[in-house]
């Protein structure tokens, strides 16, 4: 096992690292930016170290400030969170090359999963379905329109790299796809460097479902089952849950072990995640992997009681996985609300600000995941996530009622927060009889969620 | 503290008298003997002036070197502190601080036990840990001095043959950060005289970590607090 971890992250993800690594009895680093210096986890460390600016990129984003940081503090492993250089395979090479261990897929691991395009081909020959979509990367406008009437409209222009909607746009006529195009381009180039895009079929009233999985070196893989993340905001998660309220169990079982057999025959390594469109006839679809610790992992963790951080960390160190598929329990039903700094009533503005008061709610089945404090300063520099509230129950309504009762606890004053979006939600009929599909809150508007019901 | 110029002891008069007393000592004194320091290579040195003693000590008493090593939200403090001016008596709730100008004779009366001069301590040393951006200057900067700071994370080493009483133009390569191997340049960040270094040549330092002392050559002619607002912006 490792001595020391540098965390190459900010926010609740480098608490949780930290976590992490104090149960596994490792040393904790925090490599933080100039706007972090307050941080909470800068202040529980071991050790923090300042890399640079508030500047992402002169910082979070900088390679060798990170491995530089890493040496510097006698670091042997590097654990890069989500978002930033997570799933970076030029990253991870530099990282190796310097003799330090990266805490995630090798590089070879996520260059061959890097394409989202390449891994669609790649997974579909290894038996998962895929939604039908554009034959390779679109080579010109031709070509998109050529492709779009092949497929039939409405159509997803998606970009081949990154994630978190950037890029994306859903289009019905050929005229909407010519201006989604340059759109889409210049977003994509802007977000990842690579303005290549692809179309998928869109299908009307999906669900996203995603199913975790986790291999060692060693060529051993279990699924650790799925999420559903269908609330979403123009295709950022909103709240997950499990089990999928979308799929009878039988279908959950069958999605969830061929989503592990094909990731272990194409030959993937160390934590993962499978998104999958469902659509109403419950037909499911891959979409793309995500090769690094997805922010909703606390679902899977509340429901099968494994520690997927420490269990990423002991993949890179090379461990064996230690448990196989018939020792995973799921148990009950857990719901994560995504704490953000957004203004609900004005389009989801981002906020920040100086955290004036800040109670975590308590009792069974709640967790919080938050690096708030009173008195901090949210930086206005990344994204808005402040925390997490996993709530778990034996089923489903105790778990909404339990998810009720923490919301309402829960109180941050001085910065405008969702709080009261999740709320509302989890009384909508929609959300209660667990129908929402991923356009919902685009098609209704959040603030629609708001407005005082009689 | 630095605005808690209200010892109850003193009356305004007084009070300005003092603080006209102090810019003139920072203004004239300080830089010709941070200079004269410098070039001695003495560790300390002490001057009296009217009923002022003025003492420098240079920060190369272990403090200064601070490794990444220890824990980090303490790395990216300051401590090193060249010259410092103290103002006569008490000041309620300030913190002992190692007395650098104190007056020569008993000032006004002094309670046992909390001989505590800040005042213009804090003022000369009270800029530390504000928002450094570009590596080029910041924490522990005074009216008499500029520190550089580390622009990256790696090991440090100053610019060979680069010794204290060097005359240095701003932009003038001073050492640099090994990043991987890879050396980044830490230039002055303005015109002066090469003061103490604060890491060790070789020591690993974190971004915007103090490295060398660039002590100002003429008299400010602004405010001490805007002089060091300047140097920041530098």
């Amino acid at each position: 096992m490792f001595e020391r971890v540098l965390i190459a992250n900010r926010g609740e993800i480098a608490l949780r690292i930290l976590r992490a690594c104090r149960t596994l009895g490792i040393g904790a680093v925090l490599a933080y930016s100039e706007a972090d210096r307050d941080s909470l986890a800068a202040q529980l460390a071991d050790e923090a170290i300042c890399i640079g600016p508030a500047d992402a990129r002169r910082s979070y984003l900088s390679a060798s400030a990170l491995i530089s940081a890493a040496i510097v503090t006698g670091c042997d492993a590097i654990h890069p969170g989500y978002g930033f250089l997570s799933e970076d395979a030029g990253f991870a090479e530099a990282v190796a090359a310097h003799g330090l261990a990266f805490v995630g897929p090798s590089a070879e691991v996520l260059e061959r999963f890097a394409s989202k395009e390449g891994t669609r081909r790649l997974l579909a020959a290894h038996g998962l379905p895929t939604i039908p979509g554009s034959d390779g990367l679109l080579r010109d406008d031709e070509h998109a329109l050529a492709e779009a009437e092949r497929i039939g409209y409405p159509v997803l222009v998606k970009p081949s790299a990154g994630g978190g909607g950037k890029g994306m746009r859903m289009v019905r006529t050929p005229r909407e796809l010519q201006a989604a195009l340059r759109v889409c381009r210049s977003e994509a180039r802007a977000a990842f460097g690579d303005d290549s895009l692809y179309l998928e079929r869109w299908l009307e009233e999906n669900r996203h479902v995603e199913v975790q999985v986790v291999v060692d070196r060693y060529g051993h893989g279990v699924h650790l089952g799925e999420r559903d993340c269908s609330v979403q905001r123009r295709h950022q998660k909103l709240i997950e849950e499990a089990p999928t309220p979308a799929l009878p169990e039988a279908a959950r079982a069958e999605l969830a072990e061929r989503a592990i057999r094909a990731v272990v025959a194409a030959g993937y390594e160390n934590l993962g995640t499978l998104e999958f469109l469902v659509d109403r006839d419950q037909g499911f679809y891959f979409i793309e992997i995500n090769c690094r610790i997805q922010v909703e992992h606390p679902v899977t963790e509340l429901l099968t009681g494994i520690d997927m951080v420490a269990t990423q960390l002991r993949i890179a160190a090379g461990e064996p996985l230690g448990f196989s598929q018939a020792d995973v329990d799921f148990r009950g039903h857990a719901i994560e609300f995504r704490i953000n700094a957004e203004d609900v009533a004005h389009d989801f503005r981002p906020q920040a600000g100086t955290v004036e008061r800040f109670w975590a709610p308590g009792g069974p089945g709640v967790r919080l995941d938050s690096h708030l404090y009173a008195g901090y300063e949210v930086p206005p520099y990344y994204d808005s996530l402040l925390g997490k509230l996993i709530v778990w129950g034996p089923d489903r309504p105790s778990a909404i009622a339990r998810g009720r009762a923490a919301l309402d606890e829960l109180v941050v004053d001085g910065i405008i927060t969702n709080r009261a979006f999740h709320r509302a939600v989890l009384d909508n009929p929609a959300f209660v009889e667990g129908r929402v599909t991923t356009s919902l809150i685009d098609r209704v508007g959040g603030a629609a969620f708001l407005a005082p019901r009689s | 503290m630095t605005d808690r110029d209200d010892a109850p002891e003193r009356t305004p008069e007084e009070r300005r008298a003092d603080h006209a007393a102090i810019d003139r000592l920072a203004d004239e004194l300080l830089p010709a003997l941070v200079a004269k320091l410098g070039a001695s290579g003495l560790g300390e040195l002490a001057v009296r002036e009217g009923r002022w003693r003025v003492r420098l000590r240079m920060p190369g008493d272990g403090r200064a070197a601070r490794r990444p090593a220890s824990p980090g939200r303490s790395t990216s403090r300051l401590e090193g502190r060249a010259a410092a001016v103290g103002q006569p008596g008490p000041l309620p709730g300030g913190q002992p601080l190692p007395p650098a100008v104190a007056p020569a004779s008993p000032g006004p009366a002094t309670p046992a036990g909390s001989a505590t001069p800040a005042g213009a301590t804090a003022r000369a040393a009270g800029h530390a840990g504000s928002e450094g951006t570009t590596g080029a200057a910041d924490p522990g900067s005074s009216p008499t001095r500029v520190v550089a700071t580390s622009p990256a994370v790696g090991f440090f080493q100053p610019r060979a043959r680069l010794a204290a009483g060097a005359r240095v133009r701003a932009g003038d390569p001073i050492g640099a950060i090994d990043v991987l191997g890879v050396p980044h340049e830490v230039v002055a960040p303005t015109d002066g005289i090469v003061g103490a270094t604060v890491v060790a040549p070789g020591d690993p330092v974190e971004y915007g970590q103090p490295l060398l002392e660039i002590e100002l050559l003429a008299p400010a002619p602004a405010p001490a607090a805007g002089t060091a607002r300047a140097a920041e912006g530098a």
